[in-house]
């Protein structure tokens, strides 16, 4: 049977405006309209004239101004830094962590600002990974809409005045014997838990309560009942040979995404002899990016999850000779869960199965499964905890219930917005505003933090010091690399000078370190600030056995009732949780899955919306509990069918220009349960609007490539049968003599002569089996690169500037199977519950460019080291090369993006163009611009070389892209060289082909076919 | 030789020899000589520098203890003498050199100083006139062009008024009839008639000229080659780079390093001019003003904390769309400075840009200059692959090796 690919459901269903669209692949609208207003036209008689004075009054504007020379200033250090040259970056090792992500980076500065965050190889928890928020954080460091002093009762004030005040009522607080609530994110830093410890100590009648808007609790409960400790177990997903995910994120959000994800490619990677790669099977509601990196997905409803769990424990068990559980039926994924019961048992000891649900008992049976597949000990480590999200839900819930009784006298609010994201953040807020003392830490004056006394805007990360402890005993330290932007002071020095300590955080932390971490191990103070990690050797992981009454896990789940749809709230990979949503790189950032930008939508089943007749952008309400919201509808595949989902840090108030009034807010849909946070709520009604129709700003259906093979995709057992499975090349006849002929390679035929390769070829290889389509990458060019960011309005004109986009196409069979009788499955449309590829596309730097040789005036033109460059300052904007360039990489600034209101982003204030990178020219306007291959890395990378008389060793110079990615999927290098990566990889006789081959332009990017790890034989 | 003259030959010797004796004594100037090549380094008679002013000090201190002190200080320092511990202390325990003079010529020092320190002031110029060149104000040649003009203008509408008063009165004496009234124009248009080559001859060449005009007017425009702005300080590199044989480096250490050769930092002009406090000319007060930028006080030798930039005039101005990188040049490409910056050290008193800086003399360069291949190992295959393919060295020029292409320096 034929494999179909599709972007989208528009293309699938031939929809009039996809056609639209994919024939009109540059939107052509020209807004004369807004330009000139129609009335004005109408009424005015001479607007011909008008138009010439202007037109003369500007031409002689122009060379008016071009006849003077301004007079720039150049104004050099009083006393020059030791370690700063100007013009040269310096790297500083750092961490970053905001309550949610962590990571261990480098950080490049320039002339002392930071510029761009990349990955610190030295870390053995993220290996050099980064992700598109952590990537992206470096912009919010310059979001103007931080506050720039510290704030008493909404006005600015003074730190001595607002010490003074805080003081004074901490005092009368002792006095009475008032309760004190600390409310924090997750935090990891050791010597920040002891500053809340001696705070505490201070004033006696202080709570630490740990809360997460995206909570774990339920996994450290489970734990803490199986095994006797309280601890989020480390995963160690690189020795799993089958991984099961049940509703966890892993790849993007889940715990520590940019851990798991580095390890799962490890896993995936099918290069230098390596045969075998590992199985995922993900059962799922909402389509992530980790289903659909998943070699099997089942879509499941929120309220089967339990029997999912239940009954694929008892697969297990009946296969293994263990007593089974009571379980409810899980209907017609019964057979999947017995087949991934004997994949898993297969792997015994060697496989591992992750839950997200934030639930106690079916944590716990997940612990029964993984325990009796013998996995503590190799693929999950329970010795060496991570501690990350130690949130705790039932603390929360008192918190909360303390706050209605109007117990608490004084709260402190550190890296959280619970008016935002608790269930019922509103009443919560109103309580906040009784209280004797509020007090919140936050950078910007949020939803929490607009209805306390006194905010205390705590420095950006990158303005801080600070350790980590993301997983025991492996320790980071960061260090500011930006003296304080605003009158800002870190939250621990604040709580420190509310103790009675004069110690700066830096000396505490110093002194904090000598004592309780170096101590530990060898190394010291300078060695692990230059490091940026201080790592001590993991501890033995020992193999453990649960201890919980499974039985009665069981039996509290077996019967789930459901009605009406079911909601599941889920975190987007650019916005995550909402704690970076003003961050307009991560807005535009689209979605992995649905392509969409700058909003969240509901999404839906094709199923369901084919039967409630609702349409792409269809604005709904919907409603559940006393919860009531209107929301668009985006049509979903892969959605489970009866199931709708909500992405989280949307909806903001004030967040900043950025996010504000964006989407809807999903957190009241989660509820405070028993024990844990439920993120997911059944019985919701939802009725057609009468609101018009929404429209989005996706990315879906532009770059289309007219339904070309493309993605190449084989299986393993065919991979391992033929090498060259899924990529065998397209033959073409070549005329020999007169009358024969023979088949050859397209390569083979050529009109045009070679290009004479200087001392270098650069090049790329794209691991299509590796690329879990996260857009760390994107947001990394986006950085490194200057790209504008335009806003919706452009986005919905296909005016997007990311000089790399990640193509995502769902595969399914053409036609719907013939249904074997009874066997509702198959009498499903299976376009329904597509397959996944991602492919990430930039421009692919052909030798034979067909943009070179349209371009009228020599503005792009080929490199000696087989670079594709384009030169902005030599470019008229005659588009023709993007309209004669076949992957559709190029583009073209219909306006000029920086110092315009009209583009009222990063680029349009002065803070904001402090991220900008030096060495890349800011784009003009009327100037075609594309993925350069990171050129003014290359030089660098070539100049230190030279300076230091030696030959570049492969992997020095990384593209943005390839040293973002946390899965290594992309590789950079030199083909001249023999022993390069890039090189040894490049095998057409088994996966490496080129993109769209066959029109022989010789690319120097290339790909390596997809492989699925599933039991089928069946070749694309 | 008369009585009275001898009598008077002794009263003016007299003094002079008395002079002699006791200011201008033999050890008094090998002290000077000594004083320059071995103290002055860090000593000044009248002011502090890094070390305190010498003036009095033979009052201060005895002899034999500064003797000693200037022998071997440290050692004192060392031995806890009060006096040195306290002195050590009092100039940021900066230890002095040792010095291997003898005795005596240590006494000729402190003589030399006791003699400088006895010197009247001199009397102060006021305000530092003499030392300044004087500023050429700009002449106003248009005013002048002006009231010549107007002058001119009178001058022939008088002759003319004249002229024609006169011709009336002759006509009138002649009884000769009034010349038909022509207009101006209809009198030009008559005189071009008749001189109708002379004519074409004017049209052609300034046609010719006012286009040769226009087309090199519009090819300067952008270029400033020979633009020498006014500095806040008037820093010469005649005097620091040629006199004085500073190397370039030194100041502009940016430029071995990365893309920007860097303007110093004022605390490089420290490392000379805490010492260097007057120059010959304009040299005070322009030395002045990096105290002042520095909140600096070079009588105490502390930093305030009034510190404010010095706002540099930037002669050389790439536009962004050109990336330009020192270090490629200088580094690896080994660039005399003087070949894009001229003679800066023989000829720049103030800093002028020398080359035209535009892109078709980047390439000339690019397409003369020979790639330094031999010896760095970044080349290393590639310096034969490229002998083979060219022959020789001299040959391989920046534009074999990829020089011309655009994203070398656009990007």
């Amino acid at each position: 049977m034929s494999k179909k690919y599709w972007k989208g459901v528009e293309e699938l269903q031939n929809d009039a405006e996809f056609v639209r669209l994919k024939n009109n692949e540059f939107y052509e609208h020209l807004p004369l309209d807004e330009v000139i207003q129609k009335k004005a036209v109408d009424t005015n008689t001479t607007p011909r004239r008008d138009f010439l004075k202007f037109l003369g009054f500007s031409v002689a504007a122009a060379s008016l101004a071009s006849c003077e020379t301004p007079v720039t200033k150049s104004i050099p250090y009083l006393i020059r830094p030791e370690e700063i040259t100007p013009g040269v970056a310096d790297w500083y090792a750092s961490t970053y962590f905001d309550g949610y992500d962590y990571c261990s980076v480098v950080v490049k500065t320039r002339e002392g600002r930071p510029i761009k965050l990349e990955g610190n190889t030295l870390s053995s928890v993220t290996k050099g990974g980064v992700s598109a928020r952590v990537q992206a954080s470096v912009l919010s460091l310059y979001d103007s809409t931080r506050i720039k002093t510290p704030m008493m009762y909404g006005a600015a004030a003074t730190w001595a005045d607002v010490d003074k005040t805080i003081l004074e009522k901490l005092n009368a607080i002792a006095a009475k014997g008032g309760k004190i609530r600390i409310l924090t994110s997750t935090i990891i830093s050791p010597s920040t838990l002891k500053v809340i410890a001696d705070f505490s100590a201070k004033y006696p009648n202080t709570k630490h309560v740990v809360y997460d808007a995206v909570s774990n609790s339920a996994m450290r409960q489970a734990n803490q009942m199986s095994f006797g400790m309280s601890v989020i177990p480390s995963y160690n997903f690189d020795k799993a040979t089958t991984i099961v995910g049940i509703a966890a994120d892993f790849l993007t959000n889940w715990i520590s995404p940019i851990e798991y994800s580095r390890q799962y490619g490890v896993t995936r990677k099918l290069d230098n002899g390596k045969k075998s790669m590992s199985r995922h099977i993900q059962f799922e509601t909402a389509l992530s990016v980790t289903g659909s990196n998943a070699d099997e997905r089942f879509a499941v409803k929120p309220s089967q999850q339990a029997a999912v769990v239940a009954n694929l424990y008892n697969a297990i068990a009946a296969l293994s000779g263990a007593a089974s559980i009571p379980a409810a039926s899980a209907g017609e994924l019964q057979k999947d869960i017995s087949a991934t019961a004997k994949s898993l048992l297969a792997s015994k000891g060697s496989s591992l199965v992750v839950c997200g649900i934030n639930n106690v008992a079916i944590q716990t049976i997940v612990n029964g499964i993984n325990s009796l597949l013998g996995n503590y000990g190799s693929t999950i480590d329970l010795d060496n905890a991570n501690k990350m999200r130690q949130g705790n839900d039932a603390d929360v819930a008192m918190l909360v219930d303390e706050m209605n009784k109007g117990e608490v006298a004084g709260l402190f609010i550190y890296n959280c917005n619970p008016a935002l994201s608790l269930p019922e953040g509103n009443q919560f807020a109103k309580m906040v505003k009784k209280l004797d003392l509020s007090v919140s830490f936050a950078d910007r004056a949020d939803e929490s933090a607009t209805h306390c006394q006194f905010i205390c805007p705590d420095h950006h990360p990158l303005e801080s010091w600070m350790d980590a402890e993301p997983k025991a005993g492996l320790y980071s330290l960061g260090q500011p690399t930006i003296a304080p932007l605003f009158k800002t002071r870190q939250a621990q020095e604040s709580l420190l000078s509310w103790s009675g300590n004069t110690m700066n955080f830096h000396d505490y932390m110093a002194a904090f370190w000598s004592s309780n971490i170096l101590n530990k191990g060898t190394g010291n103070w300078n060695k692990a600030l230059q490091d940026g990690v201080f790592e001590l050797p993991p501890v033995a992981s020992k193999a453990y056995t649960h201890s919980a009454d499974l039985n009665a896990a069981a039996n509290s789940i077996s019967k789930s009732s459901s009605n009406g749809f079911e909601l599941v709230v889920y975190e987007k990979t650019g916005i995550g949780s909402g704690v970076m949503a003003n961050n307009p790189w991560l807005q535009e950032l689209p979605d992995p899955i649905s392509k969409i930008t700058w909003d969240n939508y509901l999404a839906v089943s094709p199923k369901d919306a084919r039967e409630k007749g609702w349409k792409q952008g269809q604005v709904v309400t919907l409603s559940a509990g006393n919860v009531k919201m209107n929301a668009p509808v985006v049509i979903q595949p892969g959605q489970a069918f009866g199931t709708v989902s909500l992405a989280l840090g949307y909806g903001r108030t004030a967040a900043g220009k950025v996010a504000d009034n964006r989407g809807v807010n999903a957190y009241p849909f989660t509820s405070l349960g028993a024990d844990a946070i439920n993120y997911s709520i059944s019985g919701v009604d939802i009725q057609k609007s009468t609101e018009d129709d929404y429209a989005f700003a996706a990315t879906q259906t532009h770059h289309t490539m007219m339904g070309r093979a493309i993605v190449k995709e084989t299986t393993l057992p065919e991979y391992l049968k033929d090498k060259n499975a899924g990529n065998h090349p397209e033959l073409f006849k070549k005329k020999i003599g007169h009358h024969e002929e023979v088949d050859v390679k397209a390569e083979e035929l050529s009109l045009w002569r070679e290009f004479e390769v200087g001392n270098h070829h650069w090049g790329m290889g794209i691991d299509l089996n590796s690329c879990i389509g996260c857009g760390a990458c994107v947001v990394a060019c986006t950085a490194e690169n200057n790209v504008a960011v335009v806003g919706k309005d452009e986005v919905m004109r296909s005016r997007e500037m990311h000089w790399m986009r990640i193509d995502r196409y769902y595969t399914s069979d053409a036609d719907p199977k013939e249904g074997e009788s009874g066997d509702l499955k198959a009498m499903e449309n299976p376009s329904d519950l597509p397959k996944v590829v991602f492919q990430p596309v930039m421009c692919q730097h052909c030798n034979h460019a067909p943009c070179e040789t349209v371009c009228p005036v020599i503005a792009t033109s080929h490199s000696s080291e087989g670079l594709n460059q384009m030169t902005y300052n030599r470019c008229v904007g005659t588009r023709y090369c993007a309209n004669n360039c076949p992957y559709k990489v190029r583009r073209f600034n219909w306006f000029r993006y920086s110092d315009n209101p009209k583009f009222d982003f990063n680029m349009n204030d002065d803070l904001g163009k402090m991220v900008l990178n030096p060495d890349v020219v800011v784009r003009s306007r009327g100037v075609m611009e594309k993925c350069s291959l990171c050129v003014q890395r290359i030089q660098e990378g070539k100049l230190n070389a030279k300076k230091e008389g030696r030959k570049i060793p492969d992997g020095e110079i990384k593209t943005a892209c390839s040293q973002s990615c946390p899965t290594q999927a992309i590789t950079f290098g030199d083909y001249n060289n023999p022993e390069s990566q890039v090189k040894r990889m490049w095998k057409p006789e088994e996966r490496s082909y080129h993109l769209l081959e066959e029109l022989n332009v010789k690319p120097n990017v290339y790909y390596l076919t997809k492989v699925r790890n599933t039991s089928e034989g069946k070749e694309a | 030789m008369s009585k009275l003259s001898f009598k008077r030959y002794f009263k003016f010797c007299l003094p002079a020899v008395l002079l002699a004796l006791f200011s201008f004594s033999s050890s008094a100037q090998d002290g000077e000589a000594l004083f320059k090549s071995q103290c002055s380094a860090c000593h000044a008679v009248k002011e502090k520098l890094i070390g305190p002013a010498l003036m009095g000090m033979e009052k201060r201190h005895k002899e034999d203890w500064l003797i000693k002190w200037i022998k071997n200080s440290q050692a004192m320092v060392k031995a806890g003498d009060p006096v040195a511990v306290k002195l050590f202390n009092d100039n940021n325990k900066v230890a002095m050199t040792s010095f291997n003079l003898s005795d005596d010529e240590i006494r000729s020092i402190i003589a030399y100083v006791k003699a400088e320190a006895e010197k009247p002031e001199p009397v102060a110029t006021t305000g530092g006139q003499a030392g300044t060149a004087p500023v050429e104000k700009e002449q106003p040649i248009a005013l002048y062009l002006i009231i010549a003009l107007l002058v001119l203008a009178l001058l022939s509408a008088i002759l003319a008024k004249v002229q024609n008063t006169l011709a009336t009165t002759v006509r009138q004496k002649e009884g000769l009839p009034e010349p038909a009234e022509m207009s101006r124009w209809q009198s030009f248009v008559t005189w071009a008639r008749s001189n109708k080559k002379l004519i074409a001859v004017l049209l052609i060449f300034f046609t010719l000229y006012g286009t040769v005009k226009a087309w090199y007017a519009l090819q300067a425009i952008g270029i400033s080659q020979g633009y020498t702005p006014a500095q806040p300080i008037a820093y010469s590199h005649k005097l620091h780079a040629g006199d004085l044989q500073i190397q370039c480096i030194y100041c502009h250490s940016g430029a071995e390093r990365g893309k920007a050769a860097t303007i110093p930092s004022a605390s490089v002009c420290m490392n000379c001019h805490k010492y260097v406090r007057k120059g010959p000319e304009t040299g005070t007060e322009e030395i002045a003003k990096i105290y002042k930028a520095l909140d600096y006080d070079p009588s105490t030798g502390v930093y305030g904390p009034n510190q404010k930039p010095i706002e540099w005039v930037r002669v050389h101005n790439l536009p962004d769309l050109a990336y330009f990188n020192h270090a490629q040049h200088v580094s690896v490409g080994k660039i005399e400075c003087q070949t894009c910056h001229g003679q800066v050290q023989e000829t720049m008193t103030v800093a002028s840009q020398f080359s035209p800086l535009t892109m078709s003399w980047c390439l000339e360069c690019h397409k003369t200059t020979q790639v330094k291949m031999a010896g760095n190992g970044y080349y290393e295959q590639y310096h034969q692959k490229m002998l083979d393919k060219f022959g020789s060295d001299s040959l391989l020029t920046v534009d074999k090796i990829g020089g011309l292409e655009c994203s070398r320096c656009h990007y």
